[in-house]
């Protein structure tokens, strides 16, 4: 029986280490000197949140400086509403888009709302699809973000 | 000549002492927008809202000093609309309403339905009961022009068009009262009559295209409308339709909804038939036409608005009498009157500050000039409002106004007697408190 020599085995080894790291670093190489980073939920139908979570993160970028915290807003469930294109908080959105705020649109709510809707809904250019927010979430909370539910 | 009396002067400095001044929150907003749609993406299934304003209105109950009622009490002078006492207390509004998108996943479809249980002429014109004001739906699918279908405000004056909760004032100004709030009669007022309906309310049954565009810092807005022309809650009464059109550029400084900040310019024109059945029976046009400028910025509010009126003039009533008195003779009995084919017009200005957050100060100068193609029958009515608002918190005040009125009939000599008789029209006074939910 042959065995993966130590050197192969290392070199594998630092592979998946380098693979994992980069994963994990692409999150966060938009904002490179970040001291925090937080992740806001969405996923109420109150409109009330859709407000409340777009000045959580405009405080958190004036607090620490939108070069010092990194803020990515998931949106599942019937918080989606807030990355439809047409949403009032277009402009809010735009303008925190700008200073490096994420916004990321679960496909799982993506998918359930086309059924409901009969066509899939139009969502702002700054939504990043992920295949589900609260495993985006849980991912993000892996790479030390705070959760934050506003 | 006006009466001050001491009585009256008392009870306006005790109200604005115990009263305070406040923040106005009326103008330069996009009112088509506010009372049509819901916030794309953001709106409610279903929004319950209403307000509640009781209020406190006092003249002196001067009687009428010449004509055929002398020495009955005066219409003018008496509060509406029970006109029945020169000082009341009563519920002037009560409004529950609910408003959404129905299905919050489609902002395309918007609804909008508000109900009256106060008293006042929707109530109790043409019978007293709980009125449907508000009951719409606005489609949002084509791009500029956006379409609601229902019972509405109709796109026109800005005093008609502004949501009444957020009114700086207690009363309208004259030129609204009486060209724009449409009373429905049946005849001219040669014979007896009453309101066949509640009051129009700046309402119509109709359908409108509307929309808003923003361009370099200003927001233009246009509306079209057809509406029966015939009052609210029931079918139209003739093949006529009434044509609204409306046009406003603000602006904007800043902010949002009945509180944003800019400086808007709006003209409208409205042009409609009406048939009566009785006295006078016949079809006549129903034209109306003006242009308003509204300001708002930090602490100064100020409005100014122009109103022109062709055809269907509310005429008062006989000898300035209460409607459905007998004549001292015992000959005849007061009635409202229309002018199917007179013309006026009517104007006023605005200006407000806001002392602090809590406290604001306005003041309002209104004319009307009625009947101008009849000398004989023109009449003049001037009021200036002194007015003074407490808000308790953003959805409670207290406003509190005097006003100084002046009537005349400036065709007639002095010693005739419809000057006699609006010489003795009263100030009047009037406290009222806003609750929103």
């Amino acid at each position: 029986m042959h065995y993966l020599s130590k050197p192969v085995l290392l070199l594998t080894l630092l592979t998946v280490l380098l693979g994992w790291s980069a994963i994990s670093l692409a999150d966060q190489e938009s904002k490179p000197f970040a001291e925090k980073r937080v992740v806001l939920q969405i996923s109420d139908n109150n409109p009330f949140k859709q407000t409340l979570v777009l000045n959580v993160a405009n405080n958190l970028l004036k607090h620490y400086g939108t070069d010092k915290i990194d803020v990515e807003i998931v949106a599942f469930g019937p918080g989606l509403r807030l990355l439809f294109a047409e949403n009032t908080n277009k402009d809010r959105i735009q303008g925190l888009a700008d200073n490096g705020v994420r916004f990321s649109a679960c496909s799982n709510t993506i998918n359930a709302m086309s059924r409901k809707l009969g066509h899939k809904p139009v969502l702002s250019s700054h939504a990043v699809k992920v295949s589900a927010g609260v495993v985006r979430i849980m991912d993000l909370v892996d790479q030390d973000y705070i959760l934050i539910k506003p | 000549m006006t009466n001050r009396t001491p009585n009256l002067r008392n009870t306006l400095l005790l109200a604005i002492l115990s009263a305070g001044f406040l923040g106005s929150e009326s103008q330069a907003a996009n009112w088509l927008m506010l009372q049509g749609t819901e916030p794309a993406g953001a709106a409610p299934r279903a929004k319950l809202w209403g307000f509640i304003q009781p209020e406190y209105q006092q003249t002196d109950g001067a009687l009428l000093a010449a004509g055929p009622w002398k020495g009955q009490s005066a219409i003018f002078n008496q509060i509406g609309p029970d006109l029945k006492s020169e000082s009341t207390f009563q519920i002037r509004r009560a409004r529950i309403g609910i408003r959404g998108t129905g299905m919050p996943l489609d902002s395309n479809v918007n609804y909008f339905f508000l109900a009256e249980a106060g008293n006042n002429a929707i109530t109790r014109q043409g019978g007293g009961s709980v009125r449907l004001t508000d009951a719409s739906i606005t489609f949002n699918h084509l791009p500029g022009a956006r379409i609601r279908v229902g019972q509405f405000k109709y796109p026109g004056s800005e005093e008609g068009l502004q949501a009444i909760h957020v009114f700086d004032y207690i009363n309208f100004t004259n030129a609204s009262n009486q060209l724009l709030l449409e009373r429905f009669f049946d005849g001219d007022g040669s014979d007896k009559q009453n309101p066949n309906r509640p009051n129009g309310a700046f309402r119509d049954v109709g359908v409108q295209l509307f929309d808003t565009f923003r361009r370099s810092g200003w927001e233009h807005s246009y509306a079209a409308m057809i509406g029966n022309g015939n009052g609210i809650v029931r079918a139209d009464n003739d093949d006529n339709k009434d044509l609204y059109l409306y046009w406003s550029s603000e602006q904007v400084y800043g902010g949002k909804g009945p509180r944003r900040q800019g400086l808007k310019l709006s003209a409208w024109w409205q042009d409609g038939k009406r048939t009566l059945t009785g006295a006078g029976a016949g079809e006549y046009d129903r034209n109306r036409w003006g242009a308003a400028l509204t300001f708002r910025k930090q602490q100064w509010r100020a409005a100014a608005e122009y109103i022109a009126a062709d055809g269907m003039i509310f005429n008062g009533t006989d000898g300035g009498a209460v409607p459905g008195s007998v004549n001292n003779a015992g000959t005849a009995v007061a009635s409202f009157n229309v002018a199917p084919e007179g013309e006026a017009d009517g104007w006023y200005v605005h200006l407000g500050y806001a002392v602090t957050p809590e406290w604001e100060l306005d003041a309002r100068y209104d004319v009307l000039n009625r009947m101008t193609d009849v000398s004989a029958q023109e009449r003049k009515l001037e009021t200036l409002t002194l007015g003074a608002q407490y808000f308790m918190n953003k959805k409670s005040r207290l406003i509190v106004n005097y006003e100084v009125r002046d009537a005349e009939a400036p065709g007639l000599a002095g010693s005739a007697v419809p000057n006699q008789i609006l010489a003795d029209i009263d100030d009047r006074i009037s406290v009222q408190l806003l609750a929103i939910f």
